[in-house]
């Protein structure tokens, strides 16, 4: 037999009865760990990155003496070891941790503005707008997205900028997309119909109905789109692409240590662990957003 | 095969019969695994049930405290709104609750208590001795395989059966809910068939081990009040045929009424009355089934007429305020109603109800005066 | 200010029909189905060649079952998709072409109330802000007086303002929410509201709250109903006349009592059978007077008339004409059917030919 909808049972409301709709007061997001907690170490992170170095005299991560090269985890003053230039790990996670966290809002700031813009835009145009909208993204789509990035980055240049904007080409049709389907969907909703025949002007019906109900959809997806952006841009810096040496770079401290695994670990682990650590606690809040509200 | 001799002769149709023939070969002792069934003996008892669920406001008093009984081969409605708790109901008769729902009382079927069995003979009373057909043929098909190998999926999950012998019985399934040409049907997709025909595949699916009883949650809800007839007409002929019990649960008081013998309405997790259709219409008495009657449009009432209508909506059923739960919406409520829950009780022959201040014997609402005019 | 109607006596009979409010005109929706690939794949005639008119202060019921085209009608009158063929004449002008401008006076007039409230009320919305949005729109009136008409229309739907004004409609029941929906079509003081299937998501008790809203609201504010429904007997509560609907082509329309007591298309009669009284029958005897057979496929109607492979008077010519949608006697009753169950001048040979039918069909 075909076993219910747990909802359905518990009396909760089933869209085919007119049950009311009684919404008992949900717990605040703070409640679910799935979300606070992770959370709760982006926050940290962000705060160790950005903050602290105005506050603690953090040894510059471009700096130092070949006297200091190559000290092991724990030493004084150098928590996480020195580079074979004496450069300290601790400040380079830091300052690495800046420029990751750097390329990935602005990239996805990119994505939800402009992409998200041609999206809405070209969803509820339709007809030809659409369609030229979506053809051009369809051309950047079809290219092999690591690919398109590494020859962007390669022929702009190596640079902090020219990262984000490599790797805009790819979340912005991306999220165009994603905006454009939930705009369709939107689109034919009673509500929308009932502005429309409210004479409720395009744009009011767009920033007023559209885009506060395509906010859930978009901000999980960019959620869990940043770290996979994050990624790239470490894979990138891993390649030798991305920001160039010696500014920090976790994907270039990965680089180097391998370069040195057979000697020592950790300078190959910790810089690994930090990126691993963020992009899931990423992926974590991101996935607890979207069952939270229930987007697809 | 489950069930008496006696039971058997019933059935008519001789290919019914000879199918029953090769069932019976194939079966390990269907009548031990159930239980004797005295003679006369309700099939299903319920009594005392309550069920509760956990929820992020609270505890959800779903039913409180529900008792009744069906006799083999015997046609009972439950009535409620949304929240009134029948389908709650209908799902702990058949198992189908989830492990947050705590279920007290007692359902027992021939005999043996349901409540408390775990997954594996949960599983073998579904289907076999139980059977449901759900409000969204859509939902209860698997939009992916065909509509026969749903069919036989069922009859050999509990009977033994060779392919053949199920592809056959499927067969016969099919025409026996009227659906034209059923060799062909068999080999289509759910999407293939119209809204009727589906709840037919669904009905045929649900009767394929010939349960003892069938509850239909809100079956012809979503179809065509044309479809609907059909479909209760089927549903009636086919418990004749083949001596089910059918338990209907709707909000249409209208449907019932037409087409049970006996009727329950349930309000907030309570059976609220309880009577044989004529009585019920005839004379009713709880005034929250007054209520309900008085709020069907009907065709012969003259238009632009208001209808009379109770206020308020259903408790909430997090917290059960004490008294009769209809006490806050009732028109004729005093102050004895708030103060202590009215016990269900048979006041009447065959005549349920739980209210310390009934309707007037006579008053039948709309539903006593004769049609006029068709 | 913006200007108030007073409400007028709530009293039960309706206000004598004036001019011709809604004129309909051999409307016809078609949809194009797209196979795979964006290739044509078949034509769907929702609405087929249907004509009517509405008379200011009138409430034209509108019943039909699955796939009888009554809800693309209504879309099809608010030109949302306009339809394909075929005119749609509010207040003496024709809306069908217009451009989106042009329409913005007619719209002012002419709202509409969803099935499902839920959705047809933004979840992201306060309640106040939904019904003052058209308001805005219009450029109606200030803050203040905006706030003040909210307010008086959510009393007058019975949503308290002070206590809901500002809740979402998830936290509503469904029939708070659809009283929400119902003030929100009423605030721009529209003549005409399309109510499409406006009860059939709502319990019985509420549902009949609801109706009684409606009817309340006609007789006050003098609104002309176009009332969509599935219901033959729901419809009947709110309706002076009724045009009942199959496959997308109208099989009868008249006034109410003439439909309900002696019913000249056998579907309206067969539509009539199916309802369930809520009276009990002695034992199981019902009448059995079901009709039998399935609906054809839209994509691929019957030829004649449509109604003919499940009309036991089917008979040749109907399958090779389709019959026109004529009076019958005086009084406003058409009726399109080439063997009508009574000529209209005789009186109503009702339960002759319920016998009829009822014979043949059942089984």
């Amino acid at each position: 037999m075909a076993a219910p909808v747990a909802s359905l049972a518990l009396g909760l409301p089933d869209p085919g009865s007119a049950a009311p709709q009684r919404q008992s007061r949900r717990p605040g997001m703070l409640r679910s760990l799935e979300i606070t907690i992770p959370g709760a170490i982006l926050l940290v992170l962000l705060f160790f990155c950005f903050i602290w170095p105005l506050v603690y005299p953090v040894p510059s991560p471009t700096y130092g003496s070949v006297l200091n090269a190559d000290l092991p985890m724990w030493s004084p003053g150098h928590i996480f070891g020195t580079t074979n230039v004496g450069y300290d790990n601790m400040a380079r996670i830091l300052y690495g941790g800046r420029t990751t966290f750097e390329v990935a809002v602005a990239v996805q700031a990119i994505g939800l503005i402009v992409g998200g813009l041609l999206g809405v835009v070209a969803g509820y145009a339709g007809g030809i707008v659409e369609a030229t909208a979506m053809r051009v993204l369809d051309v950047l789509i079809a290219f092999p997205s690591l690919v398109l990035i590494l020859v962007i980055a390669d022929s702009l240049g190596q640079s902090e900028l020219h990262v984000i904007w490599a790797l805009s080409a790819f979340s912005i049709p991306a999220t165009a997309r994603v905006a454009r389907a939930g705009t369709l969907r939107l689109r034919d909703q009673p509500f929308v119909v009932a502005a429309r025949l409210s004479s409720v002007r395009t744009w009011r019906i767009i920033s007023g109905h559209i885009v506060p109900n395509l906010i859930p959809q978009l901000l999980t997806f960019s959620m869990l789109g940043s770290g996979i952006v994050i990624v790239i841009e470490s894979g990138l810096d891993f390649l030798g692409y991305g920001i160039p040496d010696p500014a920090p770079s976790w994907g270039g401290m990965i680089a180097y240590g391998q370069t040195v695994m057979s000697v020592s670990l950790s300078p190959l682990l910790v810089p690994s662990l930090f990126l691993f650590g963020t992009v899931v606690c990423l992926n974590l809040v991101g996935d607890g957003l979207r069952s939270r509200w229930g987007v697809r | 095969m489950a069930g008496s001799p006696g039971q058997r002769v019933r059935r008519l149709g001789t290919s019914m019969a000879a199918l029953a023939a090769v069932k019976g070969e194939g079966e390990p002792g269907g009548q031990a695994a159930l239980g004797g069934q005295a003679a006369g003996a309700p099939l299903l008892e319920v009594s005392g049930l309550r069920v509760r669920f956990r929820s992020r406001g609270g505890v959800v008093h779903a039913v409180q405290g529900i008792s009744f009984a069906v006799e083999p081969g015997q046609t009972i409605a439950i009535i409620g709104e949304s929240g009134s708790g029948k389908t709650v109901s209908a799902y702990a008769m058949m198992g189908l609750l989830p492990r947050t729902a705590q279920v007290t009382g007692s359902i027992r079927f021939r005999g043996v208590e349901v409540v408390g069995l775990d997954e594996r003979q949960l599983q073998e009373h579904r289907g076999r001795n139980v059977a449901m057909v759900f409000q969204n043929p859509e939902r209860s098909l698997n939009p992916t395989m065909k509509v026969g190998s749903q069919i036989t999926e069922a009859i050999r999950r509990h009977l033994q059966l060779s392919r053949q012998q199920a592809h056959e019985r499927a067969i016969e399934l099919l025409r026996m809910v009227r659906i034209p040409a059923p060799e062909r049907r068999f080999h289509e997709y759910a999407h293939q068939l119209s809204g009727g025909m589906r709840q037919r595949v669904v009905i045929a699916i649900a009767l394929a081990c010939e349960p003892a009883l069938l509850i239909a949650d809100e079956a012809t809800t979503a179809l065509d009040v044309t479809t609907q007839a059909q479909i209760m007409d089927l549903l009636l002929d086919l418990q004749q045929q083949l001596g089910t019990a059918l338990v209907m649960i709707s909000h249409d008081l209208a449907l019932a009424a037409t087409y049970a013998e006996e009727i329950m309405v349930m309000y907030a997790g309570r059976i609220v009355e309880r009577a044989s259709a004529g009585d019920l219409f005839g004379s009713v008495r709880m005034p929250y089934t007054r209520a309900l009657l008085d709020a069907i449009p009907r065709a012969e009432m003259e238009p632009h007429v208001l209808l009379p209508v109770v206020g308020g909506r259903p408790p909430d059923m997090l917290t059960i305020p004490p008294g009769c739960s209809f006490a806050p919406r009732c028109p004729d409520a005093q102050q004895d109603c708030t103060q202590a829950v009215p016990p269900l009780q048979e006041h009447e022959a065959g005549h349920w109800w739980a209210c310390w201040h009934p309707c007037q014997s006579g008053q039948g609402g709309q539903g006593g005066q004769k049609e006029a005019g068709r | 200010m913006i200007p108030v109607s007073s409400p007028a006596g709530a009293g039960a009979a309706p206000a004598p029909a004036g001019d011709v409010l809604l004129e309909v005109r051999n409307l016809v929706q078609e949809f194009v189905l797209r196979d795979y690939g964006g290739a044509k794949g078949g034509v769907l005639q929702a609405v087929s060649d249907v004509s009517f008119e509405l008379r200011s202060g009138e409430t034209l019921g509108i019943v039909g079952e699955t796939g009888s085209g009554k809800s693309t009608l209504a879309r099809s009158v608010i030109q949302s998709p306009p339809p394909t063929h075929g005119s749609v004449i509010f207040q003496g002008r024709n809306l069908v072409g217009l451009s989106r401008r042009a329409m913005k006076p007619a719209r002012r007039n002419m709202q509409m109330v969803f099935q499902d409230p839920f959705t047809s009320l933004d979840p992201k919305w306060a309640i106040s802000r939904i019904v003052e949005e058209p308001l805005i729109a219009y450029g109606l009136g200030s803050r203040r007086d905006r706030r003040e008409r909210v307010n008086s229309l959510l009393d007058r739907v019975g949503i308290d303002p002070a206590s809901y004004g500002r809740r979402h409609p998830r936290e509503l029941s469904g029939g708070q929410a659809q009283r929400v929906a119902i003030a929100r079509a009423l605030v721009l003081e529209p003549k005409l509201i399309l109510c499409d299937e406006p009860v059939s998501s709502l319990d019985v008790l509420v549902q009949a709250q609801v109706l009684n809203l409606f009817e309340k609201l006609r007789s006050e504010l003098a609104l002309s109903y176009l009332f969509i429904a599935h219901d033959l007997a729901l419809v009947k509560q709110v309706s002076d006349r009724v045009a009942v609907m199959y496959l997308g082509k109208l099989c009868e329309i008249g006034p109410v009592r003439d439909i309900y007591r002696a019913p000249l298309h056998p579907y309206t009669l067969a539509l009539l059978n199916s309802i369930p009284a809520p009276s009990p029958r002695a034992g199981k005897s019902r009448e059995s007077s079901v009709i039998s057979g399935e609906l054809p496929s839209p994509l691929d109607p019957p030829s004649g008339c449509r109604f003919r492979t499940r009309c036991p008077r089917a008979q040749e010519r109907c399958a090779a004409q389709v019959p026109e949608l004529r009076p019958l006697g005086a009084g406003g009753h058409l009726v399109a059917c080439h063997f009508p169950l009574s000529d209209g001048s005789a009186p109503p040979a009702n339960s002759k030919a319920r016998a009829e039918i009822a014979g043949i069909v059942r089984r």
